[in-house]
């Protein structure tokens, strides 16, 4: 185990998911415990349901975005989902889940199949959009006026964190069953496998960074518009 | 200059953020910058410019918030959105510019994605503007003048009196009918306020409402120590004003023991009255509705004697920003016109998507050279030239030959406006032609 393995893959988990968890639960607290004043924007939501129903359609479908700017509700829209699917689509790369794919008449070698399909079309897809919504930073007079070193920071480090995963995809034999085990080692506090590929680790140290980042700057949208758009259709 | 005080005051202030509102604190840490508010800003589509990009104008509180107000932003700097905030002499002047070339007509809420209403960023700029001395002299002098007597148009208890002798005269020639103007009746079942620019500015919108209450049989009376519902503490984030003007009213309702307070063609007025009163003293023990409320529910049971044919010209009707998007105010007026009108045209957008008259926030009483540096020119020069081009553009559009507008600052700025582009469409307001249809 080399020292940048030690760091990277013993040392700073337990820091990032700390710093993460901490960081996302401060700042919800602070917005709870927020005194909260009556600023309904119409047409309101008058029922506790209503509302939820107009926040999920925010959150799931951008509905706003969609009567404001259909353009970049496309590439926005395809962006998060695709995140959201890469999110979830990352347990396995952690544990997996026999009993549901048997559920649904699937071996383990089937979802690989699937999962490499999916995973790779995904991956293409959010590199593609990752890189049209940096050139619209500069591009668009709407978005360049107002980006700010912010902004292009947490792009620029998603992108990255998606180029390396695509690279591991796509430019080299990737061992799965070898980053399971060292996950598993990492849980269960007895750890016998670290993975080989180099990729793997500027990888893994890219998403941790980026975990690390999201309870203290923009990306604070992810949370916060569970509380945003309730506030502002409440009548 | 910018003395050492001054900014040391206003970093508090924005600091102070982190003690709530919700939206405001939200506001800081949410946005995403994707430029959406820019695309749909009446302000920046008139005059793309960095500094009318609604996001840029609201990142003057949030990159000091982040700086000063968060660990992070001390921490991480430009890497969270804390800028290094330059506090050059003149960034005051720019605030004053910014926040008040931005009407804050709420448009930018409707569409943007994460939820961020710039409006309420708007208005904590400008409140700490105003603790410093530094609103505009049209927003500070209405102030003053409101706080001497009790109204924005500075009149006079006889002054008062004399306008409401002289309508009900006018009326009386127009339909051989009494109709009164009740003042100060104890035990009216309504108190109705409207903004007091009615009674001087468009007096047609003030016999329409009093006609409306005629006919429909209401018992209703106006306050001659409340005849106000304007309140520019909503412009000037003066919230103490705000509260003070109110009290005027909620007193009124208290000493003349009315049930229902109907606001008049005032978005601000029936915002403030129906939105924030609670908020100054608990629940209200009376109803607050507005008169297009009223008048649209009178005309849709049937009982009033309405001919259309009467009003033979075509109208089209804008939105206020605060009816429509604040208070869910769109359907009742354009019921009172079908009923009024025989050739009623929509403009597009309409209702809750409105393009904002550019003279929302206050702008409208702003006339001269302060707080723009634009074109060279006055305030008046960019409410025209900026504030109400897109809106010019869509009243030009439907053709139509009068543009009703139930709010006096709307009023304002679209005669202005229509005055400005050499048309004769008449600006005016909803009851204006209820009363013009009315079957004597």
């Amino acid at each position: 185990m080399s020292a940048l393995q030690l760091l990277i893959g013993v040392i700073l988990p337990p820091i990032t998911v700390a710093v993460l968890v901490a960081g996302l639960i401060a700042r919800l607290r602070k917005w709870s415990r927020a005194p909260v004043g009556k600023i309904t924007l119409y047409p309101s939501a008058k029922t506790g349901s209503e509302v939820w129903s107009h926040t999920a359609k925010e959150v799931f479908l951008f509905r706003s975005l969609w009567s404001g700017d259909r353009p970049l509700w496309v590439g926005a829209w395809i962006f998060h989902a695709s995140l959201a699917l890469i999110f979830v689509g990352h347990f396995r790369v952690v544990t997996d889940f026999p009993r549901l794919w048997a559920a649904f008449g699937m071996g383990s070698q089937d979802v690989d199949v699937m999962s490499a399909a999916v995973g790779g079309a995904v991956g293409v897809v959010i590199l593609a959009i990752g890189l049209y919504l940096l050139v619209r930073r500069f591009t668009s007079r709407s978005a360049r006026d107002a980006s700010k070193t912010e902004d292009y920071v947490a792009l620029v480090l998603l992108l990255a964190v998606i180029i390396t995963g695509d690279a591991m995809r796509f430019l080299t034999h990737f061992d799965l069953a070898e980053v399971r085990a060292y996950f598993q080692g990492l849980f269960t506090l007895n750890l016998q496998v670290l993975p080989q590929s180099n990729l793997f680790w500027v990888h893994f140290l890219l998403v941790q960074i980026l975990f690390m980042y999201i309870p203290f700057g923009k990306l604070l949208h992810l949370p916060g518009v569970l509380f945003s758009h309730p506030l502002l259709r409440r009548d | 200059m910018l003395t050492k005080e001054v900014r040391q005051q206003v970093i508090d202030d924005v600091v102070g953020i982190n003690k709530g509102p919700r939206a405001l604190m939200l506001y800081m840490d949410i946005c995403a910058r994707c430029g959406t508010c820019e695309k749909v800003c009446h302000v920046a589509q008139a005059n793309p410019a960095r500094r009318t990009n609604p996001a840029v104008r609201s990142d003057h509180l949030r990159a000091i918030y982040k700086r000063y107000g968060t660990l992070s932003g001390r921490l991480l700097g430009q890497l969270v959105g804390a800028d290094n905030h330059r506090f050059t002499d003149d960034v005051l002047d720019q605030w004053e510019r910014d926040f008040y070339e931005c009407s804050g007509c709420r448009r930018c809420a409707q569409f943007c994605p994460v939820g961020i209403d710039n409006s309420i960023i708007t208005r904590k700029g400008r409140a700490i503007l105003h603790k410093l001395g530094r609103s505009p002299k049209y927003i500070a002098k209405t102030q003053q003048i409101s706080d001497e007597t009790g109204n924005d148009e500075g009149q006079s208890y006889k002054a008062f009196m004399e306008a409401v002798r002289f309508l009900q005269e006018e009326m009386k020639e127009m339909t051989g009918h009494d109709i009164p103007i009740p003042v100060d009746k104890k035990g009216a079942e309504i108190l109705f306020v409207p903004a007091s620019a009615d009674l001087v500015s468009f007096p047609d919108t003030q016999i329409g409402s009093s006609m409306f209450f005629y006919v429909a049989g209401m018992d209703w009376t106006m306050s001659s120590e409340a005849f106000d519902g304007a309140n520019f503490g909503l412009f000037s984030g003066d919230d103490a004003h705000m509260k003070r003007k109110n009290k005027l009213i909620h007193d009124a309702m208290a000493k003349l023991g009315c049930k229902k307070l109907v606001i008049g063609e005032c978005g601000h007025a029936y915002r403030i009255a129906k939105r924030m009163a609670p908020g100054f003293w608990g629940k209200l023990p009376y109803e607050v509705t507005n008169i297009l409320e009223m008048a649209a529910d009178f005309v849709n049971s049937g009982k009033a004697n309405l001919d259309k044919s009467k009003v033979d010209f075509s109208v089209t009707y804008h939105d206020p920003c605060n009816m429509a998007r604040s208070l869910g105010v769109v359907e009742e007026p354009r019921e009172i016109l079908r009923h009024c009108v025989k050739d009623f045209r929509e403009m597009t957008p309409k209702g809750t998507e409105n393009w904002c008259c550019g003279g929302g926030g206050g702008l409208a009483v702003m006339d001269g050279r302060e707080g723009v540096d634009l074109l060279d020119g006055t305030f008046l020069d960019y409410r025209m030239k900026v504030g109400g081009e897109m809106k010019w553009k869509q009243v030009a559009a439907t053709k139509a030959h009068y543009l009703a507008a139930p709010c006096s600052n709307c009023k304002r700025q679209l005669s202005q406006l229509m005055e400005h582009h050499k048309s004769d469409i008449e600006v005016g307001g909803v009851m204006d032609l209820f009363a013009k249809a009315l079957v004597w």
